[in-house]
Order: structure tokens, then sequence, then C-alpha cells
């Protein structure tokens, strides 16, 4: 056992933040601010996305071969921990640079890569993916968006919804059903699908936080071709499995624990009656509870990270770190704002650094995504602990 | 990087296992909370297969191991709640012989630990209600020509673990007038000697029993002085330490088996047709409990680990261990009883076993509060030592 890291480790980790003191945005270290215009914010993201991929730090898990840096996960949890430290802008083509590309390297054709690969860590075409729909949330593989073939061309009818990024994607990682005959996991086919055409129309959903960032998508007669499936035609659950793979392992417990410590900061300089929050016995237990959590999170992240790195797949500790990171980040901007005393009536406090209350309703958000907790419990309980399965049909799906 | 046992540490815990296992497993435990005293026999044999040897360095031999490998044994024995002073001995007695003991203490006690013939424990608590370091009161006064030759001891010391199934202890009394850790000094005290007497106490954990521990005007030497006088407070502390993340330790490795208990109980036990694990109340339940025994794992992980090697933020990934696993392991214990319905409320379900385990380990040399101001103490230390723009 050993939680050190070692000398090639650490020069890539002041690698990484040299960089960034030179090519993060100007006084972002000392003010960072992000535009409150949608548009210009995108702009921003997109430009910092450019940036990054320019000095091969976009995708630094890629292989070297398509712009990355065939970074270990070891350096990937490096990364992710300085990116945090610095509170760096987030990439505008997330699920791209996440998701779609590596899985297109793994399963896409020959043409599929030189054609699109390239574009995703630039930034120059923006994904979205188009699995959940109104009827199929948790139970994605019953989804019913149609795919019918007409000569090399496939036809799509049907509604996606919960879809990030789609309002200004260029492509959609979309998967449809190609054949009703069978169980819901078979007649599945994943297509590349360009957004700009007339068959697609998006609508944002207003979300709690008052942000648009989700949306639904309305495929009427839109058009995909041969050459855009990825995998087998009817075997898109495979496909959906490789991409699901590339989901684990990732983690948000960094970014979390610099919240954490920007909250710290926040209690030392705060004063309640002219007494430093950070005195409070109440303050100090809180924070104190919420340390350990964040310690236990990033440790189990870490022994997570050693099994990968040695059988290639995430340990079952994986699993629980959606849980147990959603639940984390939701207590402790609960926390936050409620140290702000009476002001937590107050939408947002301009004297005060902590981005507490957008980020607190926010929270809620990222607690639903990617599967609530009691699917990942449920995972856990079926896949890790062997408890018998739920009541659930494997064999229908609505068809017509 | 590597977060995870070594083959070697998986090795220990399998052979560990299987020797409990095929002595009856959590049997033992049951024996002797029956007022059968199992402790004599199980040590030899762990003598047997050199466990009590494991923190001991090499040259009183040992195999010089830290907390890694001991924490890797005692989540083990933990699962059977095996009885014995082996965290009192393995991570409190012996690393304080080591860091403190002149040649002559360190030659007599760490070979004998090692070869299974000396178990050792620990004697602070002068007042049960009182925590530490208020509820060290007991004097020693100096009765030599100087000041740091010979000591008198006299009072009765509370909450002495296995206090009669044991060789000697480490006792904590004040040399001066002093609060908090100031003025403490560490001694080690044969329990054979007249002027030392045990009384049991009826504990809530009968698998682990708790004794008074009366020393009667007993004069000691400074053979009996651990470490300098006055100043024993800090190396107390760290001791206290890793005793923390020894009892997370065991803690976790009864919450792996409680895990286990629930998970069988859960595919065997039917109701309204279907095996009660199915429903998602219990099966989201049990997923929880896994969440939170892995979580305490990692925590012990690098608690050991951070121990072992001096590293900045040790003491607060010890105090971490017990914030966390007082309020999450506990429930998980709590909810393993839930789990099993009236069965869980039996004698018969070990959930009792460990339920009172955990409570009795709760406040027991630290509580969680302590650890939370320690913790966030440390923290606060570590964050204003990175930015030189940051006050404490």
């Amino acid at each position: 056992m050993d939680f050190s890291y070692t000398e090639a480790q650490e020069s890539f980790r002041h690698e990484l933040r040299d960089w960034l003191e030179e090519n993060l945005p100007d006084g972002w270290l000392e003010n960072p601010e992000i535009p409150s215009d949608r548009e210009e914010r995108n702009a921003f993201f997109k430009e910092w996305q450019q940036t990054l991929a320019a000095d091969n730090w976009a995708g630094i898990h890629w292989p070297e071969a398509y712009g990355g840096r065939g970074a270990s996960l070891i350096e990937q949890t490096i990364y992710r921990e300085e990116m945090a430290r610095v509170n760096a802008p987030p990439q505008i083509n997330l699920i791209g640079v996440n998701l779609i590309g590596p899985t297109l390297i793994e399963v896409g054709t020959e043409e599929q890569k030189e054609r699109f690969v390239p574009n995703i860590l630039s930034a120059e075409e923006i994904w979205c993916q188009g699995y959940s729909e109104p009827e199929s949330g948790s139970d994605v593989a019953s989804l019913t968006t149609k795919a019918e073939k007409d000569g090399d061309e496939w036809v799509i009818n049907g509604q996606k919804i919960w879809t990030s990024y789609a309002h200004i994607a260029d492509w959609c990682f979309l998967v449809a059903r190609t054949d009703s005959s069978g169980t819901k996991h078979e007649g599945l086919t994943a297509f590349l699908v360009d957004m700009d055409q007339d068959g697609i129309s998006t609508e944002p959903i207003h979300q709690a936080n008052d942000d648009r960032t989700f949306n639904q998508v309305y495929f009427d007669d839109a058009v995909t071709t041969d050459d855009l499936v990825v995998g087998e035609v009817d075997e898109g659950w495979d496909v959906v499995m490789t991409l699901s793979a590339f989901e684990h392992g990732m983690t948000s417990i960094y970014s979390i624990e610099q919240e954490y410590l920007d909250l710290l900061e926040y209690c030392q300089e705060e004063t309640r009656g002219g007494t430093p929050l950070i005195e409070d016995d109440n303050v100090r237990r809180q924070l104190a509870d919420l340390d350990a959590r964040i310690q236990a999170a990033k440790m189990t992240h870490y022994r997570n990270v050693s099994t990968q790195m040695e059988t290639g797949t995430p340990g079952p500790e994986a699993s629980m770190d959606l849980v147990v990171s959603d639940e984390l980040r939701k207590d402790l901007l609960n926390f936050a704002v409620d140290i702000k005393g009476p002001a937590a009536a107050l939408w947002d406090n301009e004297h005060e650094a902590v981005d507490e209350t957008s980020g607190y309703i926010r929270s809620y958000g990222s607690w639903i995504a990617a599967g609530t907790g009691d699917i990942q419990r449920n995972i856990i309980g079926e896949q890790v602990l062997g408890l018998p399965k739920d009541i659930k049909s494997k064999t229908s799906h609505r068809g017509e | 990087m590597d977060a995870r046992l070594t083959d070697e540490q998986q090795r220990v815990q399998e052979t560990a296992r299987d020797f409990i296992e095929s002595e009856g497993g959590i049997e033992l435990a049951r024996r002797q909370l029956e007022g059968e005293n199992v402790v004599d026999d199980l040590w030899n044999e762990l003598a047997d297969l050199d466990y009590t040897a494991i923190t001991v360095p090499l040259e009183y031999g040992g195999f010089g191991e830290g907390m890694v490998y001991l924490t890797a044994l005692l989540e083990v024995t933990g699962r059977y709640a095996l009885p014995g002073p082996l965290p009192e001995t393995a991570a409190i007695a012996v690393p304080l012989l080591t860091e403190l003991g002149t040649e002559d203490q360190q030659s007599t006690y760490l070979p004998a630990i090692a070869d299974g013939d000396c178990r050792m424990s620990v004697a602070v608590y002068d007042d049960e209600t009182e925590s530490l370091p208020h509820a060290i009161q007991m004097r020693a006064e100096p009765t030599g020509s100087d000041s740091e030759s010979a000591f008198r001891l006299d009072g009765t010391k509370t909450l002495v673990p296995y206090g009669d199934d044991v060789d000697a202890v480490i006792l904590a009394a004040r040399t001066r007038n002093s609060q908090g850790y100031d003025g403490i000094s560490l001694f080690v005290v044969d329990t054979d000697q007249d002027g030392v007497e045990t009384q049991r106490l009826d504990s809530l954990d009968w698998t682990r029993p708790m004794y008074e521990l009366t020393v009667d005007d007993l004069e000691v030497g400074d053979k009996a002085l651990l470490g300098p006088v006055h100043a024993g407070g800090s190396a107390l502390q760290t001791a206290v330490d890793r005793f923390t993340v020894a009892g997370t330790a065991m803690l976790t490795g009864a919450a792996d088996r409680a895990v286990d208990l629930s998970v069988e109980h859960g595919t065997e036990r039917e109701q309204y047709g279907h095996p009660v694990g199915r429903f998602q109340a219990v099966k989201h339940r049990i997923a929880d409990m896994w969440i939170d025994m892995q979580s305490a794992r990692s925590l012990v992980y690098y608690a050991a680990w951070a121990l072992d090697n001096d590293e900045p933020d040790a003491t607060r990934a010890a105090a971490a261990t017990k914030v966390y696993a007082a309020d999450r392991l506990h429930r998980v214990f709590s909810d393993d009883i839930w789990n099993h319905g009236g069965m869980g409320f039996t004698w018969d379900h070990d959930g009792h076993i460990y339920l009172k385990q955990a409570k009795s380990w709760r406040n027991f040399l630290g509580s969680p509060e302590s650890n939370r101001e320690r913790l966030i103490s440390a923290r606060l230390a570590t964050e204003s030592a990175k930015s030189p723009s940051g006050e404490s």
C-alpha cells in the first residue's frame, strides 16, 4: 500500500500547474468570472477548450495519435485535482471528450474516426447524447424512438429528453429502435446524427435553477446514413455498454473538495456577531463531518483507480462514487447556504466568493442526472452484493 | 500510488480468516460472552501465527511492521469480534515502548510480546464519566532524591480493557499539577505485583471485559517511567490515534460481516412470495451499509499508511476514521438488526454483539466529538501553513 506519487507523476503535476498559470483566462486565479450571458458563456467555454486542446490538455486520456497524452489513470486523477484546485472553467464539449470520442475510437469505423474524432477535442463540433425519452428514464432500454431503413438512409422519428447541450450541439450520438420484435435490449442501434437539419428541433427545459442546459429534442423524419451507424445494426446495446464504461471512473470528488476548502476559507473570514464563523462549535462540527466524508470518497476513488490500473476495469467501489459524491455536494452546499444566515433568503450575495445559492439548487440536478441514487443502489445491491433482482420486465417495450 | 492491500497483506487476511473459522469463528466471542475465558488459549495460537509480533521491531524478534499490516489483520479479527487485547498490545503498547522505551524496557517487554508471553492493556481513566485528557487525574508523586528516579502511584483506574488478562498496563498519571495533556507521564506497570489489584466491571460488551485497576501506594522506579517525565501527553495522543484507527479497522471487519449477514437474510428470507432483499427498501438499505463499510475501510487504509509514514495529515486522517465510523458503522450494525426483523433482536443473531462493541468503542479513548475537533484543528493548521495569506 502506497499513497504517494512517483517523481514522474509529480513532474506531470507541475507541468500542468505551470501550464495553467500561463494559460488560464486573464485574472482567473484572482477573480474567476464566467460571462452571465448564455451565448457569451458558451463562447468562453469553447475558447477555453481550444486553449487546452492546442497543448494536448483537453483530453489527456485519449491516445496521443488523436491529440491526447495517453495519460494513465493516476495522471487523470492528478489532472482532476489540479483542475479543481484552480477551479478551471469547464470544457464546452465535455460529452464529446469524455464519452463520444473514446467510444468512436474504440468501436467506430476508420471513416468515422477520421471524420469526427479530430473535431471533438478542438470543440469544432459539439456533441450531445440522445438516450433518455419521456417514457424511458431509468429504464433506458425501453426507448421507442424509431429509425427505419430507406435505401442507404435511416429515417428517425421520436423524442428525446434531458439532452444536455442539444441546443448548441452539431452532432447527436443517438440510440434508436430498429427492431421491435425481440426483447427490449435487442433491436437497438447507435447512430451519429447531424443536428443541423429540418427534421430535428430542440426545446430547452427551464430548470429549477433558472438555467436551460437540458433540452427536449424532437425527431420528425430526421435522416442519417448507413455509414453513420456505430457498431452493428440492432446491436446498439453493446455500444451503449461500451460508452457507459467510460462514465465509470469519472468523479467530481476533487471539485467537491475544492468547494469545501473555499468554504473553509469563507468560515475563517466571515464573522457573525463579531466572532469568526470558524469559532462556532456547530460550524466546526459540520465542517469536520464533511471533511471526513470527502476524505473517505477520495480514498475510495484512489482504491478504485488502483484496482482499475491493474485489471483494466473499475472495481465495485466505482458504483459508490455517484451516490456518495452527489449526496456530499448537496449537503455541502446546503450547509453553505445555511451559514449565510438570514441572507440565505437572497439568491446571491455579491460580496461572497462561494457560489452557494445557485450551486445548491443546481446540485439537485446532478443528484438526479446519470441515474438517481436509487438506480445506483440497485446496481450495488444486485451486481455487487448479489441480492435478488427487482421485479421488472425484461422482455417488453412499448412497441407501436 | 497503489491504495490496495499488497498480495502479502491479503494472504495474511486469508490465513487469519481460515484460522479463526477453524476455531469456530464468532463462536469464540460467544463463548467469551457466556462467561468462559478464551483469551489465554487463543493468545497462544495468535502468537504461533506471529500475529503478536507484527508491530514489534526486527531486533526484538518481531516483523517491524506498522499500522497498515496490523489493520489488515484487525479487520479480520473484528469480523469475528475476536476476544483479546490485540489492539491494546500491538497498536498502543508496542509502538510506545518502541518509541519511548529504554533499552532495558524494550528488551524486557518487546521480545516477550512478540513470543506471546506478554499481553498489555491501557489504564488511563480515573473517572469513567470524563473524557481525555481530563479523565487522567491520578498523581504519580516523585519520591526519590531527584524528580525522575522513583514515583509513588496511588489510586484506581477504570475502564481497563482485559485488565485481569494482561501482564502489564501502560498507565497515564500526572507528575505535577497540570491540566490537559501537559504534565502527564506514562508508566509501564506490571499487573502481577503486590499493590496492584483488578476488579471486573459489568461491561456493555461482554466479549471485551472491562476492569478497574487499583494501585495501592505502589512505589515504582525509573524502570517503570516510559518516556520523558511530565511530557508523555503527545505520545499518548499519537497512541490514541493508532488505537482509533485499529478500532475502526476492527469495526470495518465487523461491518463487512454485518453486510454479509443482511445479504444472506435478504436472499433466503421470503415474505409476500419474494425474498425480502428483492424489495428496494431492504436492498437499498443494504447497499448503503456496504457503501458506509467501504468508506470506513478507505479511511482506515489511508490513516494507517499516513501514521506509518509520518505524513503531515496523519492526525487528521486518524481522527476522520472515528468521526466517520462512530456514526456510520454504528448505523450499519443497527440496520442489520432492522433487516433481520424479530430475529435481529434475539441473542442468537450476531447483530447485538457488533452493536454493543460499536457502542462501547464510540466514546472510549476519544469521542466522535473530540475527534471532530482534532480533525478540524489539524485541517485549519495545514491550510494556513499552505497559503501565506491564510490566517489560522
